[in-house]
């Protein structure tokens, strides 16, 4: 059977040297790539990048998903972004400041981000004159009708964990972020309580203070 | 021997990343293996986020020259023994039952020693030369030397990044998904990160792996760049000693070396099968060989396959 199928094919027409059969499936193959680029028009949610992946544009046409910065970390706060935020951002890396924030690996590398350093695609690549406070990964953004301190409770954990004094206090001791000066480094975040302590607090399983992606200019 | 271990070999390096992950150790994965900064990038990877990005990126230009190097010097032997899709790929027979398959295993081979045998007595040596003659210069047996469907893949593939901007295979490209499942399933388990994610990687991997049998010689770009560099690989080729080889030295009938070829190259006639830049140095044809004659040198001495001269024309 196979010996005639052999023949078969010897005495079919060809296409730059390949059979209709390779030649469709070539095709079809190179159309669902094109097609797949499409997605990319397909609006993705913001998300907050690690250091050097501020220039989202830029970032996106280079990351190739390798996990390599998620590895590398040192805090363990990068993780690959849900496929929730958009199918161009799955897989690609966002930041979680659950149990800890970026501090631009102050004491694991010198204030040089790993991540930045090990990413083979230049992916994550720090503008010339970038630092800890100039870089902006987000914004601090308070809940206030989940922050413990809003019902008057006193915590002032994030003002306390704020390394660069972007929080501060009103006149009823309320946390109050100062945008001007919030990087968005997350340490506000990884010291929040509310979800643990705030027990009355359903409907949501975001802490109280959480770092939102900066609006992106138009 | 070989069939075991290229089972078990892209398991341990799987299974070794993943480990190097869970601990945090700069291991990388395969779309970028190496330590720390020094690394080697998917060859695929470099070359569409240059594309994209329209930047020379250093590290994936060395990359890229090392997969080159390693591709004239190995041929396609990452497809053979590192790749995780072949291994992954044989979840299609997971359904089937062993004796079954057996069974199926033993139609093919007996139709295939039925057409082989009944091929090799009905070929003369001037049958032979008017093959080889037909196919220099006829289209039908270009496949085997010059384009293919995966070529087409690789184009639009690199086209796609070039227009849209970003790395498009990486999306759906099933190493990096196979990475991307089981570090997904750590962190779902590890520190309960529940995302839609987790089910759809390994879906899209399914989907390729077991629904497009043919992945690995008929789409895979990665598979494509590969065959194309390595036709210009001129070591570990499998190489028949004529004096054991029972067709030249005794005349008979064999064709074994071709009947266990997983990518259809016939050590024996070149001119009939794959072409021998196809080949993943599986070994499958040198354990296959009842005369113990054929062996992958590193180079192989003046009497060469007529693999090189039949399509590099």
């Amino acid at each position: 059977m196979s010996h005639e199928e052999k023949h078969g094919a010897s005495s079919e027409k060809t296409y730059a040297g390949m059979t209709r059969r390779t030649l469709c499936l070539g095709a079809g193959g190179a159309a669902v790539m094109l097609a797949i680029g499409g997605v990319g028009a397909i609006p993705a949610q913001a998300v907050v990048r690690p250091p050097g992946g501020q220039d989202e544009g830029d970032f996106i046409s280079k990351c190739i998903r390798c996990n390599e910065c998620a590895e590398v970390c040192p805090h363990h706060i990068i993780r690959p972004a849900h496929l929730e935020s958009g199918i161009l951002n799955f897989r690609a890396p966002t930041l979680n400041f659950d149990n800890a924030y970026c501090d631009w690996c102050a004491e694991d590398n010198g204030g040089v981000p790993l991540c930045v350093e090990m990413c083979p695609t230049q992916a994550l690549i720090t503008p010339e004159g970038a630092t800890f406070e100039n870089t902006i990964l987000g914004v601090a953004e308070i809940n206030t009708t989940t922050c413990l301190a809003y019902r008057l409770t006193g915590c002032r954990d994030c003002v306390d964990a704020c390394p660069l004094e972007a929080i501060s206090l009103d006149s009823e001791n309320r946390p109050v972020v100062d945008t001007a000066l919030c990087n968005g480094c997350g340490a506000c975040e990884a010291a929040c309580v509310s979800l643990q302590a705030g027990s009355v607090v359903s409907s949501t399983d975001e802490r109280a203070i959480k770092v939102r992606p900066v609006a992106k200019e138009a | 021997m070989s069939k075991k271990l290229r089972i078990a070999i892209p398991i341990i390096v799987m299974a070794m990343l993943a480990v190097a992950y869970a601990l945090h150790l700069p291991l990388g994965s395969l779309s970028n293996f190496g330590w720390e900064t020094i690394s080697v990038l998917c060859p695929l990877g470099a070359l569409t986020t240059m594309l994209a990005s329209k930047t020379l990126i250093p590290h994936a230009l060395i990359s890229l020259v090392i997969a080159v190097v390693a591709i004239l010097l190995l041929g396609r032997a990452f497809c053979g023994w590192i790749c995780p899709t072949p291994v992954l790929s044989r979840l299609r027979y997971a359904f089937t039952s062993k004796s079954k398959l057996k069974a199926k295993e033993e139609v093919a081979a007996a139709q295939d020693n039925a057409g082989q045998s009944s091929d090799k007595i009905e070929l003369t040596d001037a049958d032979r030369a008017l093959l080889k003659s037909a196919c220099r210069g006829h289209g039908s047996c270009a496949s085997k030397g010059t384009l293919d469907s995966r070529h087409l893949v690789l184009g639009g593939t690199l086209l796609s990044a070039a227009i849209f901007g970003f790395p498009v295979f990486c999306l759906i490209c099933p190493i990096g998904l196979t990475f991307a499942t089981i570090v997904l399933l750590m962190l779902l388990f590890g520190v309960g990160d529940l995302t839609l994610g987790v089910i759809v990687a390994p879906i899209i991997l399914l989907i390729e792996v077991v629904f497009f049998r043919k992945w690995c010689s008929h789409i895979c770009p990665l598979s494509a760049i590969m065959s194309l560099v390595g036709k210009a690989n001129r070591t570990f080729v499998p190489t028949i000693d004529d004096s054991k080889c029972l067709e030249t030295s005794k005349g008979v009938a064999c064709g074994k070396c071709s009947q266990v070829c997983e990518v259809k190259i016939d050590p024996r006639h070149p001119e009939l099968g794959s072409h021998m830049s196809e080949c993943i140095k599986c070994r499958a044809c040198v354990e296959a060989c009842p005369g113990h004659a054929i062996s992958m040198p590193l180079i192989a001495r003046a009497k060469k396959l007529e693999a090189g001269d039949v399509t590099e024309q």
